[in-house]
């Protein structure tokens, strides 16, 4: 499944394609699926080339994790050669493995690990090709800056070039290959500069919207003016005879121009007569919370301990509220856009999804081809947080492609790219807790209540990390008027702002101070190390809130990792302005922690948006923020001064760092703004609340 | 025909009212320039024409006509990156990237008319683009490493 085939010369390290595959049993694996199914048991997971370099093989995707400079420096010192000999090539279904996506944090903690298993299983073929080559034995060799050397003797050496050119040899990947222990890395866990900054600096690194073919005809799609409107009729006879129009396709509900230029499609779009029916929705984003909470089906059992009804009779005190956060987008900075191709019955698509391999599957089965027909090539991706897991444009360009005879493109433009991806599920999460006056959280009932039909999402991070003996948490699904999908951290940001919100309002109850009080809360070290490690570096002045200072705390749990975050507010101007984050992550072994700390701060900017700004309003099926203009995300003048830490522990497996940076964020400004000025905010964005433009007077009691 | 220079190459363009954005996209292939927004709102697609910050995605060809355009593709010389494309990459700049041709072309155009910016003077001008991966703090500090080493 290599582009060098195993008949290449060099040796080549084989290994179970997908990685912990069994068959889909939770909703979860199978949405993730989607029905799309790994086509071979093995492939080619390394390559270590005649001239002595080598090359990774991952399905995965770039689309801002810096994964290619990670999985570069994993191999490269599980091999012992230099950053620059390795190659890592990815997202392509005709030369790397099958992958299911790029979701989940996987990348380091999955795919990392395999690579570091292929390349010491590498390492260990060429210590014994080493010992026949230099006729020593292989306990005196060791790899060294591409090379097995005598340890005894220096001159008694040969590079892998020497080793496996002029050969050719297959080695299954061995599971139990020891691995370079924790101390002795001599890339892993230092900075280094990312592999293919130089293309992103230049202009050089090409992106889905990027890909232009020869003879490639521009397409525009009329899309409905809403949800679920469909097309009744349309009147295209001046739009064909407009100049560069090439065809307008009519295909079921696709309606679609097709010019020699994009703004000659554009051009000819806006001239098509065409009527949509009317949905008969007219809801609007002031009515979710009632929607949430009145259409909530399904109750789904996250977490439960000891009995409610005797926490409750034991506490001293009890508090119940409920919080609330509506749809929110993921606005990737590139919209969505695919380039697709035809030659002699073989389809090539071009597409920065998430799911490549998910692709090929879906165009197969849509298209009544065989999936060996099929190539999706995943380019650079101008961002996603989740959500380009869905990738529609890929199909509608291979569809037109296939009438027109030629290379089509699709591209969202912005309004299309907020209106037809997915939102992250508004959600109504009500909690009702019991505690005794010394602060002790003794009861602990949670009722969430997240949009779509897409369970698994809400119940992410919906558990409660705290010791407390008696619990239960339920999660719902309710109605949905807009498509939800994935987001960082999925439901795990709507999750935690509750949580951590509600402990905050305990604490002040009983007049703890709020670290204070979380860590009476806590027995589980990791959360611990992270809640100190924060307030250590913020420079936390223990005190019961409301104090006045504007500082707030929350700490939570995501894809394995641990995390907390101190924040400092102001609100003397005219808005509420986060001034200050210090943040710790304990994501166990940092293979890059640059690139682990950017992550951390771009979560931590994205979270702030969605606490300050952020919410889609719409009518009906009508999204009425779908650009810039009117939906708000944190610009460079908004953004604090973020310190990030990492205090995991490099003998601990490395987890997810591309998400948990997201969950304190939201509830610790929640939580300083009530230090600050004793205003509670249970609904985000707390800006347009402060403003008094939300929903809050219909939050259900 | 329209007559510009692209990175110092004479070139013409086939009428007065094609977008500039996709001009130098498709017919140059020049695609370092992003649509990010098609409202001028998020800077993806900034260039510079003689010296000054411009929004592709809101001009035509005719509106820079005579005049000198500078894409991301044209600022590094002879094989030798410019300092803000040097310090992009020393201050881990950059996630998803595509937001940074745009950041790039912006502050080189600010330390062109302000050589020696204050970081509240970098702050305001940027604000004008958008990185949705929130690569925020390391673009100020990749834009004051490079106001310090002029």
């Amino acid at each position: 499944m290599s582009s060098e085939q195993p008949s290449a010369q060099g040796l080549h390290i084989v290994g179970e394609v997908a990685l912990g595959f069994t068959p889909p049993r939770t909703s979860y694996a199978r949405a993730a699926y989607s029905g799309a199914e790994p086509d071979t048991q093995q492939a080619t997971l390394l390559i270590v080339r005649p001239d002595g370099t080598a090359a990774a093989f991952s399905g995965k995707v770039e689309y801002g994790q810096g994964i290619r400079s990670g999985l570069t420096i994993e191999v490269a010192d599980e091999l012992r050669v230099p950053l620059e000999a390795v190659e890592v090539v990815l997202g392509d279904t005709d030369t790397t493995p099958w992958d299911m996506g790029t979701f989940g944090s996987q990348s380091t903690a999955r795919v990392g690990l395999q690579l570091r298993r292929a390349a010491a299983t590498a390492r260990e073929v060429l210590l014994e090709l080493g010992a026949d080559h230099l006729d020593l034995p292989a306990s005196e060799l060791e790899c060294h800056d591409g090379a097995v050397a005598s340890r005894v003797n220096r001159d008694r050496s040969a590079t892998y070039a020497e080793l496996v050119s002029g050969r050719q040899i297959v080695r299954e990947l061995q599971d139990d290959v020891e691995l370079t222990a924790a101390g002795q890395f001599s890339i892993m866990g230092t900075s280094v500069p990312r592999n293919d900054a130089i293309e992103r600096v230049t202009g050089m690194a090409l992106y889905s919207q990027d890909i232009v073919l020869p003879g490639m005809l521009f397409a525009r799609i009329l899309r409905p003016p809403e949800y679920g409107a469909k097309l009744v009729d349309a009147d295209a006879t001046i739009a064909e005879r407009m100049p560069g129009v090439a065809e307008v396709v009519r295909n079921e509900d696709m309606l679609a121009v097709l010019a020699e230029s994009d703004q000659q499609a554009a051009s000819a779009a806006t001239v098509i007569q065409a009527n949509w029916s009317e949905p008969a929705s007219q809801l609007t984003q002031f009515d979710m919370p009632d929607l949430l909470l009145h259409t909530g089906r399904d109750p789904f059992l996250t977490q439960e301990a000891g009995s409610l009804e005797d926490g409750f009779r034991q506490a001293d005190d009890v508090i119940e509220q409920t919080y609330y956060l509506p749809y929110v987008s993921n606005a990737p900075m590139e919209p969505r856009a695919a380039v697709a191709q035809w030659e002699d019955g073989r389809l090539t698509v071009w597409a920065g999804t998430q799911r490549p391999f998910g692709l090929r599957a879906e165009l197969a089965q849509q298209l009544e081809i065989e999936e060996s027909d099929v190539r999706v090539i995943a380019p650079e991706i101008g961002g996603g947080f989740g959500s380009k897991s869905i990738y529609p444009v890929g199909l509608e360009a291979a569809r037109l492609a296939r009438s027109a005879g030629r290379p089509v493109r699709v591209a969202y433009d912005r309004a299309e790219e907020m209106t037809w991806a997915s939102v992250r599920p508004a959600a109504l999460i009500r909690i009702k807790s019991g505690f005794m006056s010394d602060g002790r959280v003794v009861a602990w009932q949670s009722d969430g209540y997240h949009a779509g039909d897409r369970p698994f999402l809400g119940r992410r991070g919906s558990d409660t990390p705290y010791a407390i003996p008696n619990v239960r948490v339920t999660t719902y699904t309710s109605d949905s008027p807009l498509r939800t999908g994935s987001y960082r951290s999925l439901g795990g940001a709507a999750n935690h702002f509750a949580r951590e919100s509600h402990m905050d309002e305990i604490a002040a109850r009983v007049g703890l101070d709020p670290v204070d009080f979380r860590l009476r809360n806590l027995t589980h070290p990791r959360f611990r190390r992270v809640l100190e490690a924060a307030a250590r570096m913020f420079r936390w002045s223990p005190g019961a809130s409301p104090s006045r200072r504007g500082a707030g705390v929350a700490l939570g749990l995501d894809v394995g990792s641990y995390v907390a975050a101190c924040v400092q507010v102001d609100a003397r101007g005219p808005e509420v302005r986060v001034e200050r984050v210090s943040a710790a992550l304990d994501c166990g072994l940092t293979v890059n922690p640059e690139g682990a700390k950017n992550q951390v701060e771009g979560s931590i900017v994205m979270g702030m948006g969605t606490a300050l700004y952020e919410a889609i309003e719409f009518r009906g099926g009508r999204l009425l923020n779908s650009g810039f203009t009117r939906y708000r995300v944190p610009r460079m003048n908004n953004v604090p001064q973020i310190d990030v830490e990492l205090v995991g522990e490099p003998e601990t497996p490395s987890t997810g760092a591309g998400e948990p940076g997201i969950v304190p964020v939201a509830p610790a400004i929640a939580n300083a703004v009530f230090d600050l000025t004793e205003r509670r905010v249970r609904e985000l964005p707390i800006q347009s609340h402060l403003d008094g433009s939300s929903s809050s007077e219909v939050i259900p009691g | 025909m329209i007559a510009l220079v692209v990175n110092g190459e004479h070139c013409e363009a086939p009428a007065a009212d094609r977008n500039l954005l996709s001009y130098l996209r498709f017919d140059l292939r020049l695609t370092g320039s992003k649509y990010g927004c098609g409202e001028g709102l998020c800077g993806a697609c900034t260039v510079l024409v003689d010296g000054q910050p411009l929004r592709a995605c809101m001009a035509t060809v005719g509106a820079v006509a005579g005049g000198q355009v500078t894409t991301i593709e044209g600022l590094a010389q002879e094989n030798a990156l410019h300092p803000v494309q040097q310090a992009f990459i020393d201050e881990s700049a950059m996630q998803c990237g595509y937001c940074i041709p745009g950041f790039i072309m912006t502050a080189v155009a600010l330390l062109h008319r302000e050589s020696e910016p204050s970081p509240a003077q970098i702050r305001e001008a940027l604000a004008e683009n958008m990185c949705r991966c929130g690569t925020y703090q390391r673009i100020q500090r990749a834009v004051e490493r490079a106001a310090a080493q002029r």
